[in-house]
């Protein structure tokens, strides 16, 4: 059924017209701009893939992260970016400051990698360290003291921001 | 609605008017953005640095007189009620400054030394070796702790450690960089 007085209303009924037209284009525009800021920022994999049971520290003054190899330690294990790289117990159960094998020959494998891809290029030798706030310092040193040895002196901690103090570049 | 109209459709011929179909594009763009959103990371992580590159011993072909040693700070964190920062000239002990160890809690589990970041900072500005803007070494600062210290302990030290800061010059830019770079003791 045609409805007449919707019709008539619409049109105006000698009045002025209430029809509006949305402006449809500015808010796809809009849309898109959203769409291809998310797009690039999108990470599948994830930017920084933090372990759930990995409690962080924190602290003012930091400085920005940057693309190294990701050693954790979660609970016992050890990866590194992901993979499993050995885990703490043997140094948890000696007590005191060791050279993690496994972790060891990763670390070097990845370096040694670095360098027949990049023949001539500088190896920075930055490994970032993400490490639960409970963790003992004996396993601390220990990660530490393995990485330094496999050719990556320059440790990092990953911690949460304060934004406190001034953050480094 | 959007459209494209060519004019067209005279003369008998059909018509190649055609109407887009917005909406279901808006509502696919909604969609995208939904699980972008979603999906999102928000982490506001940062890194600390500390480094394994320590000065290494003497050069033995110099004679001992003419080689200049760097001060180093040596903050011993073992003791329960107090810091300990030992300023040495290799392995002479220059001078030995207790701080309280006094813990301020801040949001949640964390918690800071700030009577131990305003001791260092004063410290560095009197004692410290690099202090030149045009000097791009950093003082070496080495923290002592016990094998059962907790990494968030470790992390609230390294932190008061780098809080002195001071500017340096590359060419003709400024930056500002730690006066202290930080390793660990291996006793």
């Amino acid at each position: 059924m045609p409805l007449a007085f919707v019709a008539k209303k619409v049109s105006g009924g000698g009045h002025k017209s209430v029809n509006h037209d949305i402006p449809l284009i500015p808010f796809i525009d809009f849309l898109l701009c959203i769409v291809l800021f998310l797009l690039a920022s999108f990470s599948a994999s994830g930017e920084l893939p933090i372990d759930k049971s990995v409690r962080l520290p924190s602290a003012d003054n930091v400085e920005d992260m940057t693309q190294a190899p990701m050693i954790a330690v979660a609970g016992q294990m050890i990866l590194v970016d992901g993979i499993p790289a050995g885990t703490t117990r043997p140094v948890k159960e000696a007590n005191r400051m060791q050279k993690l094998d496994e972790l060891f020959n990763i670390l070097k494998g990845r370096r040694e990698v670095f360098k027949q891809i990049n023949p001539g290029k500088d190896f920075h030798g930055i490994a970032v360290l993400q490490v639960d706030r409970e963790v003992e310092a004996v396993v601390v040193k220990s990660v530490f003291q393995t990485a330094a040895l496999a050719g990556y002196p320059n440790v990092s901690f990953m911690v949460k921001n304060r934004g406190g103090g001034k953050k480094r570049g | 609605m959007a459209g494209i109209d060519t004019g067209g459709g005279h003369g008998g011929k059909r018509s190649v008017n055609q109407e887009i179909p917005l909406i279901p594009f808006i509502d696919f763009l909604l969609c995208l953005v939904s699980f972008l959103l979603m999906t999102a990371v928000w982490t506001q992580m940062s890194r600390i640095n500390a480094d394994a590159r320590v000065p290494g011993p003497p050069d033995p072909d110099k004679e001992l007189e003419e080689q200049k040693k760097d001060l180093t700070l040596h903050v011993e964190m073992r003791g329960e009620e107090k810091f300990q920062l030992v300023w040495k000239e290799g392995n002479t002990v220059r001078d030995t400054i207790d701080v309280p160890r006094k813990q301020v809690r801040l949001n949640g589990d964390d918690f800071s030394y700030p009577d131990l970041s305003q001791k260092i900072t004063e410290q560095w500005g009197t004692t410290g070796s690099h202090r030149a803007d045009s000097d791009l070494k950093r003082d070496q600062a080495v923290l002592h702790t016990d094998n059962t210290t907790k990494f968030e302990d470790i992390i609230a030290v390294i932190d008061s450690i780098y809080a002195p800061q001071r500017l340096i010059k590359l060419g003709g830019a400024e930056e500002t960089i730690s006066a202290f770079n930080v390793t660990f003791a291996v006793d």
